[in-house]
Parts: C-alpha cells; structure tokens; sequence
C-alpha cells in the first residue's frame, strides 16, 4: 500500500478537529451577535450591519495550509511540521457595516469584548476593516477562531472574489498573491474606500442641512 | 515594477506554487523573495546564471530537497 501522504493525514486531522471547530463557529458568532443590538437597533435607514459565518471546508484549509509554506509546497520529509490546527480560521465569523463610522463604532464594542483576543491586520492596507483571532474557551482550548469587521463594499467585493472565483477553483488561490493582481486589488480597496468616505461625507452633509 | 522585471525577462507566474517561474533559465521566485527584495536585487538576480543542473530557486528560506524535488516535477 501506497504511503500516506502529508494531505492524506491533514485531510484526517481536519475531520478530528471538526466537532471543535463547529463549537467556536456557534459560540463565536452568538457572542458576536449578542454584543451588537446597541448598535443595530439604532441604524439609520441607509446603514447596513450583517453578521456571517462560515466553517473553512477541509480542501480549503488544506490549501491554505500549503499556500502559507514558500513555494506553495509541503515538505514531504517532514510531515510533523503541519498542522490545521495552525489556522486561525477555521471558525470565522465576518461583520459588514456600511457606512465607515458606524465599522468603527462595531470594530470598538467588540475589541472590548474581545479584549484578550489578537489583532491580525490585512495584508493589504487599503483595506477598510479589521481582524482578530483567539480563544473562545468555553467552546474549545484548541481551535482558534476569528471574526473580521469590513466595510461592507470590500465584503461584497471578496463574496465574488473568494466565492464565485476561487472557492469553486481552488487552484486559482494563488492568483491573489501575484504582483499584477495586488496592484489591481488595492486599486478596488481604494475606489471602494473612496466611494464610502464620500457617500458619508454628503449623508452628513444632508443632515445637518436638513 | 518588479512585475515588469520579471516579465520581461520571460518570468511567468506559477499560481499553484506563487512562483515566477522561467523554463528556459531553470530559475523561479518566490513571491516571498519578490515582495521582500527591492528591484536592484531582484534585477541582479535575474542576470545571474542558473545552475548546471537542475532548477536555481529564489527563496527567503533556502527549500529543502524534498521541496526542490517537488518544484522541480511542477514546473518541467
């Protein structure tokens, strides 16, 4: 019989890690959305705050995984270098908020909630939004989770990106990383950010007017 | 721009491994050694030669055999 191969045991440690994993996800996004009435109660009829979740499938973390070693590969003589387990999210728990003050408002109530947990900025600075990873212990002391506040512009952005491109074709991931598709990335980020600190430049505008 | 570097000096970008790859030279960058390299680096990287055999990989952590060996079958 054929050797396991390094995909092979992390495929097996993803479903181990399974039941643990669908604890943080519940505990994560109840805590989340227990905390965000104050703010949700009080929109005004054009803003916007959605709470999501989701549970990284098995070939996607593993992608991830080996996406995170340089040259996209796993060094096969040394099995006991990877664990999923290593991930930060594999429970991931994404707040959209529209207009930008009213991200800042969430970002704040629950960075004080979340007070222990670590922040993780974007790679790409142009980004409008924020991400933290941590522990939820009452759910497990093993599998970190980790929630995101984005603007909701750059959420529907990465909807399309991640959902309608690269999660049905996992082997274009790595197109994200090259320098063409950075520089076309930030590009949006900025147009997006332009187009939300203007709309709430005039929404303001119009109300002090009015 | 590093991407217009490595373009035209026959660098293409290996998206499975994010690599920028180029056969003929038997040379490959990671995007790691790219984004961490300014462009003089990366320019006297491209001019230098490759090995006498086999692949001469641009790494910010040197891979190891197994690692090359892999590399080496994905890239031709």
């Amino acid at each position: 019989m054929a050797d396991r191969t390094i995909e092979d045991r992390l495929r097996e440690e993803y479903f181990d890690l399974l039941p643990n994993i669908r604890r943080v996800i519940e505990q994560l996004e109840a805590e989340i959305k227990y905390h965000l009435p104050p703010i949700s109660h009080t929109l005004a009829r054009h803003e916007r705050l959605e709470v999501t979740s989701r549970i990284k499938e098995c070939e996607s973390a593993l992608g991830a995984l080996r996406r995170r070693q340089e040259g996209g590969t796993f060094d096969s003589d040394r099995p006991e270098l990877y664990s999923l387990s290593r991930l930060r999210d594999l429970a991931g728990v994404r707040v959209l908020v529209f207009p930008p003050s009213r991200l800042a408002e969430v970002d704040q109530l629950l960075c004080e909630q979340f007070s222990s947990w670590t922040s993780d900025p974007f790679r790409d600075e142009n980004v409008l939004g924020h991400k933290y990873y941590g522990l939820c212990p009452d759910a497990s002391d093993e599998i970190q989770g980790e929630y995101q506040v984005a603007s909701m512009l750059t959420g529907l952005f990465w909807e399309v990106e991640h959902e309608a491109i690269y999660k049905p074709t996992p082997s274009l991931k790595g197109v994200a990383r090259s320098l063409e598709m950075q520089q076309h990335s930030q590009d949006v980020y900025r147009a997006l950010r332009n187009f939300e600190d203007e709309f709430e430049r005039l929404a303001k505008q119009e109300k002090s007017g009015s | 721009m590093k991407q217009d570097l490595l373009r035209q000096a026959g660098y293409a970008y290996n998206f499975d491994r994010m690599v920028y790859f180029n056969r003929e030279a038997r040379k490959a960058f990671s995007v790691e050694f790219v984004e961490d390299n300014g462009e003089e680096e990366l320019k006297k990287r491209i001019q230098e030669g490759g090995e006498p055999n086999g692949w001469r990989f641009y790494f910010n952590s040197p891979p190891s055999d197994a690692v090359r060996r892999e590399l080496e079958r994905a890239l031709g």
